[in-house]
């Protein structure tokens, strides 16, 4: 039985009576704490787009509420506002314009949120909770599309209570991304369905994974021309894959790599993998940033194939991460994923959202 | 009462028959909905016995799997891959294999003998069953063991299994003598019927060899050994009581009915000295193994009665090596083939798909204890840091948020019952 605070017996440890080590484990990277964090886990974050002046942060939580900070030039975080559904919040997204935060949520609904009246209301409904929210913003029409574990992937028009369509999957969506024209829906049992959204939503192409287990969640990328041309799928096992819909040469441009996985060079120990749970690309270089449930974050340049680097490790499991609209910031957000099932569940633990200055260390390596 | 449309009338082909029959309103309503498409039903009762699963945390974990079992038995009356039920039925088996309590619990035995049903070789898991000590002492599991030998015509073998069972002192016991005298009546028929036949048979000979019709075509010359026919079914015939005008094999053994030689070949005389450290092979699956590399897979023989064939690889004592960690050999970034190519894709789609049967057996009981770690051959490879069993428990996957929501969505029920009881 350990006196210095760990896991069993002498309480979370965060603020340790019996020693200093597990004092600052909460943020070894010294990055910006964002003040007012939800009082349970994070779920989602979101950055506001670049049509609103300055930066405005939002994080929905399983506390059932989502919350709105300012962040300012200077770091400091103003909370805003919050609102609540009557479950927990499972991800949210901002309209083109910055006017509307749409929030989907345990409690199978999804609302609209007028952040200039603060006032919020349901749009959506589906059977089962809803997982994804995007918004999509075409030439021709504009809506939110929602994919749910009620293996539906539904398109709403905010004005109106019924999808303008609605779409059947195979399994229950597990995470989502949408670039305009595309839009990529990873389901359980490792399903993985692309979809084009010209004219209007249509399924493309049902993809084989490229992964062995259980997907995560998913991020798409662009070319050099900001078209979308692939995405980046991250699964429960250490494994990113980054996989092109079409490239010149299949083989070599498609491929996966090891991450959120400790002991690497020591083969006597066994290798600890952990869950991939969150991608970002960074708006500007085109590099990405994986977070973990071994509490670690991750840069990478997915061109040059090398990882740009690793942050120390976190005392809790990283759920989320966003970039800001020019990419000078990088938000993540440290509490329990769950991962490992209620009993290590710690509602006294407290959450915690950090911003990073994103500027420097996301610039991609030089290809030699 | 005429005017009474059953829905069941319809599909009467295509259900599936219980042997405790089937409740005449669950059939009804299974089809109606199945017919209307009403999947949303369907699908929440099978996610909530999905989260019960995985939330249980009573004392008989069994229960809710012979629950679930038993509503998708009656839910999809046809079976199919809809249902679920193969899958079920192989986890639910492979679960409890080490739990010394469920050993010789009826419920735990039935849904071995069901299990058994799927399988390719069913002797292969009856044996492997009894050197486990899983259903040594219930009636049920003797008298489906005998059943399986007395389908493929080795009495001899049925009645030892009998035998065991009563010196075992399996239970009930009136039951178990029951059907065991059953077989030795069947036995003596077959016997009694077998040497009228040879005697008419006789009588026959002696006559000019005219065509006759509905007689079997008697072997000339020198050849003893014919291929049997009507392998299966006639010893059951026999047990009904019928007499066929044929009796079964050549008709020179026609005494020795009862040691079918074709059979006895099959069946080694004394399987039992053999320990079975590994699960046998498991049900026959349809279209569920995607196209790999064949270099790596064994596909297990099927011993086809009829023939002298050696016996499947899946009867050794040893523990096949199964590699625990069998990703591509990669260092990061490792290249795989692309999703175009999908038809003849060399990935291994799969750690458990990619796998023979038994190796697919023994990594899925691996991987239902806790975070295994150990490969076979003692070197420690990967660990992975989640609650695999908790998400990979039922028949279907469940991620790290469903978990959580099930949890929360069972905390409001409590609350809201409580809230009512005020």
């Amino acid at each position: 039985m350990s006196l210095f605070g760990t896991s069993a017996g002498f309480g979370s440890g965060t603020t340790g009576v019996f020693g200093s080590n597990a004092a600052d484990t909460h943020n070894p990277m010294k990055d910006v704490e964002v003040t007012s964090p939800p009082d349970d886990s994070i779920s989602c974050l979101s950055f506001s787009p670049p049509t609103m002046p300055g930066n405005f942060l939002i994080g929905g939580s399983w506390a059932n509420d989502v919350r709105c900070w300012e962040v300012q030039d200077n770091g400091q975080t103003v909370p805003k506002a919050q609102q609540m559904h009557t479950g927990p919040v499972l991800d949210i997204c901002w309209s083109d314009d910055g006017s509307k935060v749409f929030t989907a949520s345990c409690d199978k609904t999804a609302k609209m949120w007028d952040l200039n009246s603060n006032q919020a209301i349901q749009m959506a409904q589906h059977d089962a909770p809803i997982r994804t929210i995007h918004w999509i913003k075409a030439p021709n029409y504009n809506c939110v599309m929602t994919g749910s574990w009620d293996k539906t992937l539904k398109f709403w028009d905010t004005r109106s209570a019924n999808p303008m369509m609605s779409l059947q999957m195979p399994e229950r969506c597990y995470c989502a991304d949408v670039v305009y024209p595309m839009a990529v829906v990873a389901t359980a049992e490792r399903g993985l369905i692309v979809y084009q959204l010209e004219n209007q939503p249509s399924e493309f192409r049902r993809l084989e994974s490229p992964l062995k287990h259980q997907h995560r969640c998913v991020a798409i990328f662009k070319d050099k021309q900001s078209k979308p041309t692939g995405f980046a799928l991250g699964s429960i096992e250490g494994r990113v894959a980054i996989h092109y819909i079409n490239p010149p040469n299949p083989a070599k441009d498609n491929f996966t790599f090891k991450c959120h996985r400790s002991n690497g060079t020591n083969t006597t120990t066994p290798q600890d993998i952990f869950a991939v749970n969150a991608i970002s690309f960074h708006p500007v270089h085109g590099t990405l940033a994986t977070v973990g449930s071994d509490g670690r974050f991750s840069f990478w340049d997915k061109d040059a194939r090398t990882k740009l680097k690793t942050s120390e490790q976190l005392d809790q499991p990283i759920t989320a991460c966003c970039f800001n609209h020019n990419g000078n910031i990088f938000a993540y957000s440290s509490s329990y994923d769950w991962s490992k099932g209620h009993e290590y569940y710690n509602p006294q633990k407290k959450n915690y959202i950090f911003l990073r200055n994103a500027a420097e260390e996301l610039k991609p390596r030089n290809k030699k | 009462m005429e005017e009474y449309d059953a829905e069941w009338e319809y599909s009467k082909e295509n259900i599936q028959p219980l042997r405790q029959g089937r409740s005449a309103s669950a059939l009804q309503q299974a089809l109606t909905q199945q017919q209307e498409g009403s999947h949303t039903t369907l699908n929440l009762k099978k996610q909530s016995f999905e989260s019960e699963l995985r939330l249980y945390n009573g004392d008989d974990p069994l229960d809710v799997w012979v629950r679930y079992i038993k509503w998708t038995k009656q839910t999809y009356p046809q079976g199919g891959k809809e249902s679920n039920l193969s899958v079920l039925l192989e986890r639910a088996v492979m679960r409890f294999t080490a739990d010394e309590k469920y050993q010789n619990d009826v419920r735990y035995v039935e849904l071995w003998i069901e299990f058994v049903e799927s399988c390719s070789d069913p002797m292969d898991v009856f044996r492997y069953m009894q050197a486990q000590g899983i259903g040594t002492m219930q009636a049920i599991f003797y008298i489906a063991w005998a059943e399986e030998y007395e389908k493929r015509g080795n009495m001899k073998m049925a009645n030892s299994v009998f035998q065991d069972g009563i010196k075992c002192g399996a239970e009930p016991s009136e039951r178990l003598h029951s059907f065991h005298r059953a077989l030795q009546a069947r036995v003596c028929r077959q016997m009694m019927s077998s040497i009228a036949d040879h005697q008419k048979g006789e009588e026959k000979e002696l006559d000019e060899p005219q065509r006759s019709s509905l007689t079997e075509l008697k072997a000339k010359g020198k050849k003893k050994n014919t291929i049997p026919f009507n392998r299966a079914n006639a010893s059951l015939g026999y047990a009904r009581g019928l007499q066929f005008k044929q009796p079964l094999g050549p008709k020179q053994n026609s005494r020795l009915m009862v040691f079918d030689d074709n059979k006895a070949e099959n069946e080694p005389q004394e399987p039992k000295f053999e320990v079975w450290t590994a699960p046998p092979t498991a049900r026959a699956k349809e279209n569920e193994e995607k196209p790999v590399k064949w270099s790596n897979v064994k596909l297990p023989l099927r011993p086809r009665p009829g023939l002298s064939v050696v016996a499947p690889p899946s009867r050794s004592s040893f523990q096949p090596f199964v590699e625990e960690d069998d990703q591509p050999p990669a260092v990061t970034p490792c290249k795989i083939n692309p999703a175009v190519n999908s038809v003849l894709s060399t990935r291994k789609p799969s750690r458990l798909e990619a796998l023979t049967p038994m190796k697919k057996l023994q990594e899925s009981q691996t991987m239902l204890m806790q975070l295994q770690t150990v490969a076979e051959d003692g070197k420690s490879r990967e660990q992975s840091m989640y609650c695999r069993e908790l998400l990979y428990s039922g028949a279907s996957e469940f991620c790290f948020e469903e978990l959580r929501a099930e949890r929360y969505r069972q905390k409001l029920d409590l609350e809201k019952r409580r809230g009512q009881e005020h």
